[in-house]
Order: C-alpha cells, then structure tokens, then sequence
C-alpha cells in the first residue's frame, strides 16, 4: 500500500493520517457492528481466526478504497479541462444527472442495497420468521460451516457438477455448432431450433427431464428396457441423479453456448484454413491448431458464464427435478440456502450461507469482468 | 369531446366509489388458507353461501400456494397489523402458531356461549383423535378442518392372484404377504411402496404407543428433548431396511425424499401392489383403479406385531382465528368457523376431497339415505353437486357405497387416545421433520445401521429444536 501513497506525491504526514483513517476504518467495518465479539475468552479458536481474517478483509477494502479516493483527487485536476462540459449533449450542470438517476437509484437502494445490507445483520443472529425474538450469535453461523460435514458436501458437489455442466456443455456445444455451421440445406432453420432450449426456464427443464427421467414411467428407461438394458434409477440413487441433473443444465444452456460458437466460428478467418490446408494439414489438424485457438476468448468467457450458470440458475431445475435428493446428492450451495432458509425457515444460517455464495459471486463477476473487457478480442 | 368524455369518466368513478360507503356495509373477515386447487374452489363456494345466509358479514376467501408461503405472508401481515381473522396452518406448524402470539384459543373468544349466531357450539361432535389434537393445555385451540389419516391402498386384483388371502395388518403379515406376491408369475416390480414423508414414521411410532418428544409429547409443557430415537424408532427404520433389502419395498426417493406423485404412479400403473398413502387421496385412488379395471382396497396402516397397535393420528391442518380482532369481526370469524364444520359441510368436504369426516353426526349423515336432501338444503356447493361418485351415492347410505371412504375415521375412531396418539406438539416440527426424512433416506440408500442412523437424526433434531424455543418461547 506504501508505494501507492508515495506514487501519488501526497505529502507523507498526509498520506500518514489517510493510512491511519482507512486502516481504523478497515478495522472498525465489520468488528463494531460484531462488537468485537469474536475476540471474546470464551469463544473458540477459529472463531478468533474469522475474526482476523474479517479485519484483514475490511482493511483490504478500506485501504483500495483510499487508495482508489486518492488517485481520484490527484487525477481530477488534469482531466478536468477536457471535461465534457461543452460536448453537445452532455449536462451542464452536476445536479440534473443525478436527479434523473434518482428513480432508479432510490428503488436500488430501497429494495437491493437495504435488504443485502440487512443480510449481513441476519447472518450474525439465531432468526426464525415469526419468531418473538432473534438471539445474536456472533460469527457462529459461519464458522460453523466448517466443521459441518453436510456443508462440505455441499460445496464440492457444487464444485464437480459445476464443473462438470461447463465441460461438457461446452464440448457438445461446440460439436453441434461445428454441424450446424456447415452451409447445409435449411441450416438456418436447424439453427434456431438449437437455440430454443436457452428460452425455456430453468424450472420447465426440471419438469422436462422429470417425465424424462422418471423412475417408474419415464420415457428413457422405457427406451432403455426397448433395446434390452436394464432401468436406471435416475433420481432415486444419489450415484446417478447429479447426472441427471448436469445433463438437464448442459442441454438447458447448450443454446447460448451454440449461438456464440457459430458466432465465433463465422469470425475465424477463411484464409488461414486455407493456407494450412495447403501447408498440408487435414480437417482435424485445421481444427486442433487454428480454429480452436481462435476460439479460445469465446470459450474463456462461456466458461466464466456456464459457471455462474451452473452456480446460480440451476435452482429451479434441480427443485423441480429432484428436490436436493435423494441423500442430498443433488444439494448445492443455491439449494441449500433455500432448504435452510425457506423449508427449515432459519434464516440466520440461510443469510450466513448467501453471503458465502454472494463473496463468491463478486469473484465469478470479476473474473467475467476481466475476461470481457481485456482479453476477449474477435478475430486474429 | 375528450375532456367531457374524462369529466363523465371521472364523475362515474367518484360515484361509484361514494355509493357503496352509503349502503349498509358488511363486516369483512378475511380467511388465508394454503390451497389453490380445488379446495380452493369449493372454499369460495362455502365462503359464497356463508355471505348470502348472513348478509352482516363478507367472508374473503385468498388461496396461497403452500403452508410456508402462508406462513410468510402471515407473518409479515402481523407486524403490519393487518392479519387476516381466519388462517390456516398445518399439524406440524401448530406449535409455531400457538408461540407466535398472534392467534387466540377459540374456546377463550368463546368463552361460555353455547351458540353464535344461532349456530350451536358442540365441540363434543368432533371424533375424538381430532379433538385431543387441537385441545392444548385444556383448551379448543384451532378449529379442525381438513384432517386425513395415514392408511394403506391395496390392488386386489393382484392379492388374489397371488393368493394372498387378507390384507396384510401388520409388519409380519406384510412380509409374508410380499412373498407370495413377489414369487407369483406375472409380479409386480415391487411389493409395497410408501412416500417417504416424516409423517409415515410418526404415524408407526404412535402406533407402537412411543412418544416423539419428551413432556408427553409436548402436551403437558414446551417439549424440549426428542425422544423418538429409542427402540419403536429404530424398529421401524430396520423394517423398511429389511423390506428394501428384500426387494419388496419401492423406495422412488425422487423429489427430496418426500415421493408422493412417484408413488401414485406406481400403484396406479399396478407396478407396486399395495401403497402406503395418506387418506386425503382416497377419491383418486378408488376411481383411478376402478377406470384401470382393478379393484382398489382400503385398510389401516400396518403396525408392528411385536408391540401391538394403540392408534393412528391425524395430520392435515386447522384454522386459527387472530389476536386482537374487532369484536364484529371476531363474531364473524368465529360464526363461519362454525358453520364451515357443521355437521352437512363436514360431510360434503369429506365427500368431494377424501379428507375425514371429522364430526360423529356427520358420519352417522352419511350412513343414512337422506344426506343428499340434508347438504344440498343446507347449501351445497357446486362443486359437490357435480361430484360423479356424489352423484352416483345419491339416494343410498354412502359409506355402504364406498367403503373405502370410512377407512380413516373408522382406524381413528378405533385408537386409544394416549399421548402418544395425540400426536407431538413441537417447535420447528417441519425441520425436524425434514431430519427425519433425512434419516429414512440415509437407510434405504446405504448400509449404515439404523439406530445409529436415528441417534445422529435425534441429535441433529435436538439442536434445531433448542435454538427455536431459545428465540420462541414466550
């Protein structure tokens, strides 16, 4: 942080008390709501490690604050004359924007801002809806996490069925946009129909493969006993319905993965094939070692996408397919805290175990944000 | 010519606003309940001939999707101080309605009135597992309404091939039962089947006269530790692991565990022979099969031969009337309390749902030839009147003419009312429950030991029930 503050030419007494200010700050940000409490004699070690590791984390974010504020001050002198003062069409006065944005600003606020912010309250208290009171229980519904085995479980199925939805969502996606991309007789019309499923809602493609997959009149262990194999308990053995789960995710999503692909691929150059081609490199060397090259920045940002996906929206079709069961093999961390929260109505851990997957979220967004605004470039 | 035209308009608005406040204006009372089916349609019906009867009130009737969203909605209605007079909650949330403090005892807005409105108050009439239900401390709490009991469907059809001479009563039974059913030619898939619902194992364990949580079943003060780990318990989960590892029971564990629909697929398409199923789907069961062309039977619940049968409970859900109402409006709610579980509305909810008919005069209705003439001058739904298996009964004793309908008020009628059998009042029930489920899950799909199994399930329940009465005793 020190070099930062020197760079910025502040005098050092200044850039001192900034320091001190955002340190304190870092410091106070989440302990004085928490009352210092996980410091206290009584509460166990890893209690007192979630309370460092908090500072830590409000100290990061005060300090890139500062950091952020002080840059801002120092720059604002030299971009201020080519301000866009007398642009056409810009504002003149600094009032009028904000008055526009108010509307939009005030409903953020009122129903976004506020009710995450009351998350983190919730998070720290023993809360039931309807109850007569709620009971603060310091950083317990945290650090409680991580010794439940249940919790655990969670969090690597999450991992390996996210994984695996982008994996093989992508592969596939990219083998049938590389069918759909030959000039065929009525490929635009195949095209589209490849895209419907991305129009469906996650909840109807839950409902979709239930009468699909299910055990006693679905339609695929009926086609599976037709050729001769044995019935498939999809959903009711925890080996197979994860799978059935990424299988209903991968083709739900499938349609947007297609949609860039063919995109993707319309922008690979068609003189760079031919010059391999000439070069002597056959069909599956062209692919291998110049089309998926140049598809890699569109593969980089469907993965960041296909995992918020997978993280976030799969909700609905897990719901409706299978319910978290059977042995909550189908349990992920979005699941989980509607389990918690809604059918256990525990609020205090389900808001604990948001923000869990909301720190989680940030790190998915600012990857997608990197991704997108640096390295995806269209085109060699 | 448009301003005139948003003149007039603006005047008939006016209007129509000022003229109702002019007229004699009814009392309104509003009444949430968890259901958008049907049941939803044959309340408004009620709600319907209720308003024109006693032209003083205006009973609202508003559907929501489940109990928990009822709940919700509840819940934030009373911290804005506008919850509705009459709402709804199931058996297991019981304990939560009384901790909340937003509801009275309808015996307490009673106090010593015989009769409201001219509609007399006979709590006597309600059979008796339904009263020791909703009797808390000495007190008639909630007012009963759609109750059901756990029973057994059997497809005869598949009995008597297999030579299968009486329907199996108990576990033993059961299992021989089984294996002259799985050893026939032509078997079905599997034997039995059950939806693995936390209700199910209570059910058993009130069976086998075991209590589920301490101070007699939460009955005599706040529960506070669960009991339902010991022998009965484990009993239980040991047969179903028994059963499954036989190949008899069928096990769809879909859909969290709790299977309903996967188990009425499998005995409605006669892949299993016999299902364990709540009461509330006696209607369907009956007809699907008799469309099917198989004959559908209905009998108790099996129990287990070694420790005797004591009794069924009821599950299903009541009505609870608000705190601090009007004294209009609390009249109004307890005047349509009453009448909606009359004795002739009693019996036409029983008729067109499934659901027990919970008041002995209505039974006893039934069994006459004279209950179409008895509902339908007391107002009987549309609904109802177009029932086909009303229809059908018309003019004869019903229960003669579909015996199946007695089934669940015959198995509570015949069990012994002990704590055990009045069914746990505890706090957090639906989680605990959820646990529970849990448990029967974990047995069915792995090889651990089931009372092992039950004590972790104890221990796990014991926990969420201390943080809910930490934050919810009064």
């Amino acid at each position: 942080m020190a070099w930062l503050f020197r760079q910025t030419g502040l005098s050092p007494l200044i850039s001192a008390a900034i320091g001190l200010a955002a340190g304190l700050g870092g410091t106070l940000v989440f302990m004085l709501p928490l009352n210092f409490c996980t410091f206290e004699a009584e509460r166990p070690t890893l209690d007192l490690i979630f309370g460092l590791l908090l500072i830590g984390v409000g100290l990061a974010l005060t300090l890139s604050a500062a950091a952020w504020l002080v840059r801002w001050w120092r720059g604002r002198g030299q971009s201020q004359p080519a301000a866009a003062s007398s642009q056409p069409g810009a504002f003149r006065g600094k009032i009028m924007p904000w008055l526009l944005l108010a509307p939009t600003l005030i409903i953020l606020a009122l129903f976004l801002y506020y009710p995450s912010l009351d998350t983190f309250s919730l998070s720290t208290q023993l809360a039931r809806l309807g109850a007569r009171r709620s009971a603060f229980v310091c950083v317990d519904n945290f650090t409680r996490l991580v010794t439940d085995q249940s919790y655990l479980n969670s969090l690597a199925l999450t991992l390996v069925m996210s994984a695996a939805i982008v994996m093989i969502g992508l592969v596939l996606s990219l083998l049938v946009a590389l069918a759909a991309y030959q000039p065929v007789k009525g490929a635009r019309v195949y095209r589209t129909l490849l895209i419907w499923p991305y129009a469906i809602s996650p909840a109807v493609a839950g409902v979709i493969f239930l009468l699909l997959f299910n055990p006693v009149g679905g339609i695929i262990n009926y086609l599976l006993n037709g050729v001769g194999l044995p019935s498939v308990p999809w959903l009711n053995n925890p080996a197979y319905a994860p799978w059935a789960v990424i299988l209903a995710s991968v083709w739900k999503s499938m349609g947007f993965n297609i949609l860039f692909y063919i995109a993707g691929l319309q922008n690979v150059p068609k003189d760079l094939q031919e010059a391999a081609a000439i070069d002597g490199a056959n069909a599956v060397q062209r692919f291998r070692h110049v089309v998926l090259p140049l598809l890699s920045p569109i593969t980089f940002f469907l993965i960041i996408t296909n995992m918020t996906y997978a993280f976030f929206e799969t909700f609905g079709t897990i719901d409706y397919l299978t319910a978290g069961g059977p042995l909550s093999s189908t349990t992920t961390l979005m699941y989980r805290i509607y389990y918690i929260g809604i059918q256990n109505n525990d609020l205090g851990k389900a808001a604990a175990q948001s923000i869990i997957l909301f720190v989680m979220v940030i790190g998915l967004t600012v990857l997608q944000f990197r991704s997108t605004g640096r390295r995806v470039t269209y085109g060699a | 010519m448009r301003k005139m035209l948003v003149f007039y308009l603006a005047l008939v608005i006016a209007l129509l606003a000022v003229v109702p406040a002019f007229a004699q204006e009814p009392t309104e009372v509003k009444v949430w309940i968890a259901f958008t089916d049907n049941r939803l349609d044959w309340a408004n019906q009620k709600a319907a001939a209720f308003n024109e009867k006693f032209p003083q009130y205006n009973v609202v009737i508003e559907g929501y999707k489940s109990y928990e969203e009822l709940f919700a909605a509840t819940a934030l209605a009373a911290e804005q101080g506008a919850i509705p007079a009459v709402v709804q909650y199931f058996e297991a949330a019981t304990q939560v309605a009384r901790d909340s403090g937003y509801f009275k005892p309808i015996a307490e807005a009673l106090g010593d009135r015989t009769e409201v409105n001219g509609i007399p108050v006979n709590f006597d009439d309600f059979i008796g597992p339904v009263s020791a239900y909703y009797t808390l401390d000495g007190l008639w709490t909630s007012m009963p309404w759609n109750t059901s009991s756990a029973i057994m469907f059997s497809n005869q059809n598949i009995l008597d091939a297999a030579g299968v001479e009486a329907i199996p009563a108990t576990w033993a039974e059961m299992e021989a039962a089984c294996e002259k059913i799985m050893a026939m030619e032509g078997a079905p898939e599997y034997c039995f089947t059950f939806p693995n619902h936390g209700w199910f194992f209570e059910q058993w364990l009130a069976q086998q006269n075991a209590t589920y949580a301490n101070n007699d079943n939460g009955r005599a003060a706040r529960a506070t530790e669960l009991t339902f780990s010991g022998d009965a318990g484990v009993n239980i989960l040991a047969w179903l692991d028994d059963m499954a590892s036989k190949g008899y029971l069928y096990y769809s564990g879909a859909q969290g565990g709790a299977s309903w629909s996967t188990v009425d697929q499998s005995f409605l398409s006669q892949q299993t022979a016999m299902a364990m199923y709540s009461s509330s789907d006696t209607a369907i069961y009956t007809n699907t099969g008799r469309e099917n062309g198989f004959e559908v039977v209905a009998s108790f619940l099996p129990y287990n031969d070694e420790t005797g049968w004591t009794g069924n409970l009821i599950g299903g859900a009541s009505l609870w009337l608000a705190d601090g109402l009007s004294p209009e409006v609390e009249d109004g709610a307890l005047t349509f309390l009453l009448w909606l579980t009359n004795t002739e509305n009693a019996a036409e909810w029983h008729q067109v749902t499934g659901y027990i008919a919970i008041r002995e005069s209505s039974i006893e209705l039934l069994n006459t030839e004279g209950w179409y003439d008895a509902i339908e001058a007391n107002g009987g739904s549309e609904l109802w009147a177009k029932d086909p298996a009303v229809q059908a009964s018309k003019g004869k004793a019903w229960y003669a003419e579909n015996p199946n309908f007695i089934v669940a008020a015959d198995q509570l009628a015949r069990s012994t009312i002990t704590p055990a059998t009045q069914g746990v009042i505890l706090g957090a029930f639906p989680a605990i429950r959820n646990v529970v489920t849990g448990a029967i899950d974990t047995v069915l799909l792995t090889d651990e030991d089931p009372a092992a199994v039950l004590t972790k399930a104890a221990a796990d329940a014991g926990v969420i029930l201390e943080e809910y009465n930490l934050i919810s005793a009064p």
